[in-house]
């Protein structure tokens, strides 16, 4: 269905448009001496009629597309058209005169009428092309936008994607080597092993069930990092030594999944796992006008490679999920020392009440 | 065929306590398998091979310190080892090192026993484990090496590369020269070539491979031939090859 057809409103501002341009030509031919009711008479009841054969420009469009057709295709179809609506109109004309001319009182006006055939022909022409024009026009323009809307659609969708891929990364070297510590327990301390089976489960079961949210209390993420730093702590021993320090009234700030939980995994495999005897990771939580801080700072050993710049996959992976939820409102900061490594972040804080 | 099972002496090097331990319980139940030493680190592991001697050091890849790969590298001609981790991206490179085997954790008895089969096969053959060579040829994939790690009976030195002045070729020795004293490590000078940055070291003669931040300036003696004079005063040959390579660089 043409989409001028489709709407009554817009089919009313066509029609009226019509008019208007009836009474533009109404205009010339009182300029060749016939009276303004004569001239309105003669032109506007054939050209509302033809108003609506131009409407088939649309299917031309249609069957015609700029960008596949051709200029010469279309050149060729724009004539044909235009010739076959130039016949119709004549023969529209033609009928409307035949009727006026056998209406008494009429008749001898008829025959100034049909001197003018050939001037509203040409205009009736002239404006199929106008109305294919346009139709081409409106058509490129609503591709234009469809495009857009595909492009922006598919943003959106390559944003969830990556965000869902990015949270949901577990380290399955964290698993194999929680996995051996549960082996050895299992000859060893049953009971301790059976501690750390549900220690595991229970970390995996939160790690899946907040990486499908957009937002989490922080209370969350503290207790999933709780859960990662016992099982750590059953695997490297007194080493592994964590000091916290939480301010009061965080618990209940919305925060994205697992931002937490990669910094303590970092500390943990590139600082603490490097030192002999081992050291403290202190996590500190402050808050303060709307905005919320974590910072986790782990001992390193001096000797070793440094980091990378920036901190390695894991933190480039909170970074980007922060820019993408809080674009600039949020960063990420990592600060190496010779023998330290800190990471701080400041994001704002929202709360749910 | 457990009659004349050659007795294995077994090293475990890991640094967690449970990695150590399930892997000696496993061992506990192998005939003729005899655990000698349990090492928390890769210092530790060295000092045991040294007042030891064990046949096999079962190895963890990932340790503070000295990693297994730099353990193989320091021991890795007078023991076997079987390399255990969590990591599989190790095994190629384990492999080109010549360990025996590649364990991956979680560790299964099985596995372990298969392990131990395939190092008596090649202890029976009376093989030499690590061919010299094959370790700096086995690079780290993450570039050169920042140090550079000497044994000294059952001590190691850890030489920072920018403190080395210079490495020289002695018979199957090279030795490096830093802070004033002499390191000794039984390797090629080309494969030192080969681990160092070429950026930082050229070498100006058959037997020299020269820190270039240490050169003070190039003289002539008086048979004409070329002399790299160092920082602290001390004369180098340099031969015509080495002449041009220095020429290159400066």
């Amino acid at each position: 269905m043409h989409p001028i057809l489709a709407r009554l409103e817009r089919l009313a501002a066509y029609l009226g448009l019509w008019c208007a341009i009836g009474v533009l030509v109404g205009a010339v031919l009182t300029r060749q001496g016939l009276t303004w009711p004569e001239a309105l008479v003669q032109v506007l009841p054939p050209l509302l009629v033809y108003s609506f054969i131009c409407l088939s420009a649309w299917y031309v469009c249609r069957a015609m597309p700029l960008g596949t057709s051709g200029v010469p295709g279309v050149l060729t179809a724009a004539v044909v058209a235009a010739s076959v609506a130039g016949g119709l109109w004549l023969l529209l004309n033609e009928a409307w005169l035949a009727t006026l001319e056998s209406t008494p009182g009429l008749a001898p006006v008829t025959e100034r009428f049909r001197a003018q055939t050939p001037f509203l022909l040409a205009v009736a022409v002239m404006l199929f092309l106008l109305v294919l024009s346009v139709h081409y026009v409106a058509l490129a323009v609503e591709a234009f936008r469809a495009a857009e809307r595909q492009q922006l659609e598919l943003k959106v969708l390559t944003r969830d994607a990556e965000l869902r891929a990015l949270r949901a990364q577990i380290d399955p070297h964290f698993l194999y080597n929680s996995l051996n510590s549960i082996s050895a327990l299992t000859g060893t301390d049953p009971a301790a092993a059976r501690r750390m089976c549900l220690l595991l489960a229970d970390f995996l079961r939160t790690t899946l069930r907040v990486s499908s949210e957009e937002h989490i209390a922080l209370a969350d993420e503290l207790t999933l990092a709780d859960r990662f730093l016992s099982i750590e702590q059953v695997r490297f021993g007194p080493r592994l030594q964590v000091e916290r320090r939480i301010d009061e009234g965080v618990a209940e700030c919305r925060v994205p999944p697992l931002v937490l939980q990669p910094l303590l995994e970092n500390a943990v495999a590139h600082g603490i796992a490097g030192l002999i005897d081992g050291g403290t990771i202190r996590l500190d939580i402050t808050r303060r006008d709307g905005r919320l801080s974590i910072a986790v700072e782990n001992p390193r050993d001096p000797e070793a490679l440094p980091r990378k710049r920036g901190g390695g996959v894991g933190l480039d992976n909170v970074r980007r999920r922060l820019s993408i939820v809080f674009g600039g409102a949020a960063r990420l900061d990592a600060i190496p020392s010779p023998d330290g490594f800190r990471v701080a972040i400041d994001l704002p804080c929202a709360s749910d009440d | 065929m457990t009659e004349s099972l050659v007795p294995l002496r077994v090293a475990i090097v890991d640094d967690e306590p449970l990695a150590r331990a399930v892997l000696r319980e496993f061992l506990s139940t192998e005939p003729g398998v005899e655990v000698v030493a349990e090492c928390a680190n890769g210092f530790e592991a060295v000092k045991a091979v040294s007042e030891l001697g064990p046949d096999l050091l079962l190895l963890d890849v990932q340790m503070p310190k000295l990693d297994g790969f730099e353990v193989l590298d320091l021991v890795g001609r007078e023991v076997a080892v079987v390399f255990t981790t969590a990591y599989d991206q190790y095994a190629l490179r384990a492999f080109e090192v010549h360990a025996v085997d590649y364990l991956l954790k979680p560790v299964s008895a099985e596995r372990l026993s298969a392990a131990l089969v395939r190092v008596r096969e090649r202890l029976g053959r009376g093989e030499r484990f690590t061919p010299p060579g094959m370790i700096a040829a086995a690079r780290p994939p993450e570039g050169r090496a920042h140090r550079v790690l000497v044994r000294d009976g059952p001590r190691v030195h850890v030489i920072p590369v920018d403190k080395i002045d210079y490495v020289q070729a002695q018979d199957d020795y090279v030795c490096f020269r830093s802070e004033g004293k002499d390191y000794l490590k039984e390797q090629t000078l080309a494969e030192t070539e080969a681990a160092l940055d070429p950026a930082a070291f050229v070498r100006i003669h058959r037997s020299y491979l020269l820190n270039l931040s240490r050169l003070a300036r190039v003289d002539q003696d008086e048979r004409e031939n070329r002399v790299a004079v160092l920082t602290d005063g001390r004369r180098l040959p340099v031969s015509r090859a080495g002449y041009a390579r220095l020429s290159e660089r400066l």
